[in-house]
């Protein structure tokens, strides 16, 4: 079959011919179809000229948030370690969860209840948390790493986390007081953590990159703000001597049922603190249940009446000014003394007493008729020059300078108490500095926290001879004759002195005690100085019972871990059935 | 002559577009490459500062002691059952 011709030709009209063709059209028309296209293209121009020229700016912005970010690189807080390495506290990262609470609690319920198994928490709980009208809610901080993934992998909607660090503290309670703890933010809080701050938090950094469609870093293209981590910080807290020094406070503050308890132990050649321990205690890994006791730094900002600890202060100035020798005599009898309208009293009568003989056995009457040989002036400057009544600069938060009123204030009868120690005021770590000027030849070192490369430069306050008068004297207060028979220890010889004080509450004296006992050791070259302090004990309160046993207890093991050699052949210890007791 | 010379340059210009559209690839893969590195540098160094701190606890002394005593039997050293040697002693 043949197909319809379609053409005007094929039909048999010429082309010329077209009726359409004859059409007669009005030129205007044409006109404004050429009007349109170059006001088209005019429009093109003009928006090309708009977007590249001067709108460029914006446009450029727009684009490159679309592929640029800045990317935060926080820093790692430092870690704490003690001298020989050992962490004490350490950085972890672990992840914070939040929700945005409207999306999240579309989430099926299943879900919504795993979740709150892995948030450790009840889902009424979790639901009270999520009912609210904020766009952004922790539901809870410092989750660890493992968790927090299976946590992301539940894929519920509007659950996000973000990176934090949590800090943990290995040793717990042991080094609670020195180390301190952070907050949640990562900044410190207490002791060392919040002494070194600035050094530790270091700097977050910044870096802006491109990335590609898969989320990789494919160029930097700014410089990059290096983030500068926290520098570690290496405490002088032997770990050794400090679990030492804890257990055995614990134990003496458990036994005597006392409120609390503090020690210190120094090193005598460089004064840095190589113990430092408090009770009660608390877990910085769990602040959750905190009190202001637990917290509270007894050995740097409680301060008590030292009692008999200070009396060595005032023979070494009666002996550095040649009031005395050693042997100079003093009669105590009939152990009762009246000073103006106050009558001071020693626990025993003595008798004749050398200077020797009065520490040893820690006469108030004797101290007091020594101190009374001298001007309230000298008897001020010694106590500010080793440190008494003075702010202490150890470089740890909250040490307090305790007091020592001034000099033109003293009464003959203030005088005479001072000078065993009633009436003036001191911290334990001020007691345990002061006794370096008798461990030391008599010269006064400032201490540190903070492991040191070469021993600081010493100020003298006593003679040489003077100190070393005095440290025989303090050995003889450990003997069976002294009041610290207990403070013995097998193998090396120590020496120390009690102190035993009435506490003050609302400036009126009441029957709880504060035994204290502060030494040194070995006697022949003192490597250590140990101070302990026991608040309140109950039963027995003497220095000498209390304190001093802790003392020889915390010696004995911490001269063996720092290899120190015996210097005594004495290792059987006589400890008599009644030792003296001292004066309070 | 012209026509050869611009056929020369096209080729030569050419040729540099397909070399630098590869060098930017390379630098962007060695880039990926770098910081897949720095990363894993980073966790490791978290991973130290884990393990350092899981030394910690488990060498403690308040555990060492408590295992020695319950687990082992020891007791505390004392100075009747110590033998001092002195360096350079006969």
């Amino acid at each position: 079959m043949r197909a319809m011709p379609r053409t005007a030709a094929a039909k048999g009209v010429p082309f010329s011919a077209s009726p359409v063709l004859a059409l007669k059209l009005p030129a205007w028309r044409s006109r404004v179809v050429l009007f349109l296209l170059f006001a088209a293209f005019l429009a093109l121009a003009a928006r090309a000229l708009w977007l590249q020229g001067i709108s460029t700016d914006f446009l450029q912005k727009q684009g490159e948030s679309r592929y640029a970010r800045t990317l935060e690189l926080p820093a790692t807080r430092g870690k704490i370690t003690d001298r020989n390495g050992q962490v004490l506290a350490s950085s972890v990262p672990v992840k914070a969860i939040w929700a945005i609470p409207e999306d999240t609690l579309e989430a099926p319920k299943d879900k919504l209840r795993s979740l709150a198994t892995l948030l450790d928490m009840t889902e009424g709980e979790l639901r009270k948390k999520l009912d609210s009208d904020r766009s952004f809610v922790y539901l809870k901080r410092q989750v660890e790493q493992d968790v927090a993934n299976k946590i992301v992998k539940l894929g519920i909607p509007g659950i996000e986390t973000r990176k934090e660090y949590k800090r943990f503290y290995p040793e717990a309670g042991v080094t609670a007081h020195v180390v301190g703890f952070t907050n949640v933010e990562d900044a410190g809080q207490e002791g060392m953590e919040l002494a070194s701050q600035k050094s530790l938090a270091g700097m977050a950094g910044s870096r802006r990159v491109i990335k590609d469609r898969l989320g990789r870093i494919v160029e930097d293209i700014q410089s990059i703000r290096e983030p500068h981590d926290g520098k570690d910080l290496v405490l002088s807290i032997d770990s050794k001597i400090q679990y030492i020094a804890f257990s055995q406070l614990k134990e003496a503050v458990e036994k005597h049922h006392a409120k609390a308890g503090g020690i210190v132990v120094l090193d005598a050649k460089t004064g840095e603190v190589l113990a430092l321990a408090n009770l009660p205690t608390y877990d910085p890994n769990n602040r959750s249940v905190l009190t202001g006791a637990q917290l509270r730094n007894r050995v740097m900002t409680d301060t008590f009446e030292p009692g008999s600890t200070l009396k060595p202060f005032t023979v070494a100035l009666a002996l550095d000014t040649n009031r005395v020798t050693p042997a100079s005599t003093f009669q105590t009898s009939p152990g009762r003394m009246t000073i103006g309208t106050a009558t001071i009293s020693d626990s025993h009568e003595h008798g004749l007493l050398t200077v020797s003989e009065i520490i040893q056995k820690s006469s108030n009457i004797g101290t007091a008729k020594i101190a009374l040989q001298m001007q309230p002036h000298e008897m001020w400057e010694l106590f500010t020059a080793t440190g008494f009544g003075q702010q202490p600069r150890f470089g740890f938060p909250g040490a307090v300078a305790g007091r020592v009123r001034p000099y033109k204030s003293w009464r003959p009868i203030e005088q005479a108490t001072m000078s065993y120690g009633h009436g003036i005021s001191v911290s334990l770590i001020q007691l345990a500095r002061s006794y370096t000027i008798f461990a030391r030849d008599g010269d006064l070192i400032p201490l540190s926290f903070l492991k040191l490369d070469q021993a600081p430069v010493g100020q003298r306050i006593i003679s040489q001879k003077t100190a070393r008068d005095l440290r025989a004297m303090l050995e003889t207060v450990v003997s069976p004759e002294g009041t610290a028979p207990k403070a013995q220890v097998p193998g090396y010889r120590v020496g120390g002195k009690t102190g035993t004080a009435y506490k003050i509450v609302g400036g009126k004296y009441v029957r709880n005690y504060v035994a204290s006992f502060v030494g040194f050791a070995p006697a022949s070259d003192p490597r250590i100085i140990v101070a302990v302090m026991i608040d309140e004990p109950t039963g027995a309160h003497y220095g000498g019972e209390v304190a001093a046993p802790v003392f020889a207890a915390v010696t004995a093991s911490a001269l063996r871990a720092m290899n120190v050699a015996p210097d005594s052949s004495v290792t059987d210890i006589i400890i008599p059935a009644d030792a003296v007791q001292e004066s309070l | 002559m012209s026509w050869r010379i611009n056929f020369i340059l096209t080729a030569a210009l050419v040729l540099c577009a397909l070399l630098l559209v590869n060098a930017q690839y390379q630098a962007r893969r060695l880039f990926i490459e770098l910081e897949r590195a720095q990363s894993a540098a980073r966790q490791l160094d978290i991973d130290w500062a884990q393990l350092q701190l899981d030394q910690s606890t488990l060498g403690k002394h308040a555990r060492i002691e408590a295992n020695g005593r319950r687990d082992l039997n020891m007791v505390a050293l004392t100075l009747a059952r110590t033998q001092y040697l002195t360096a350079g002693e006969k």
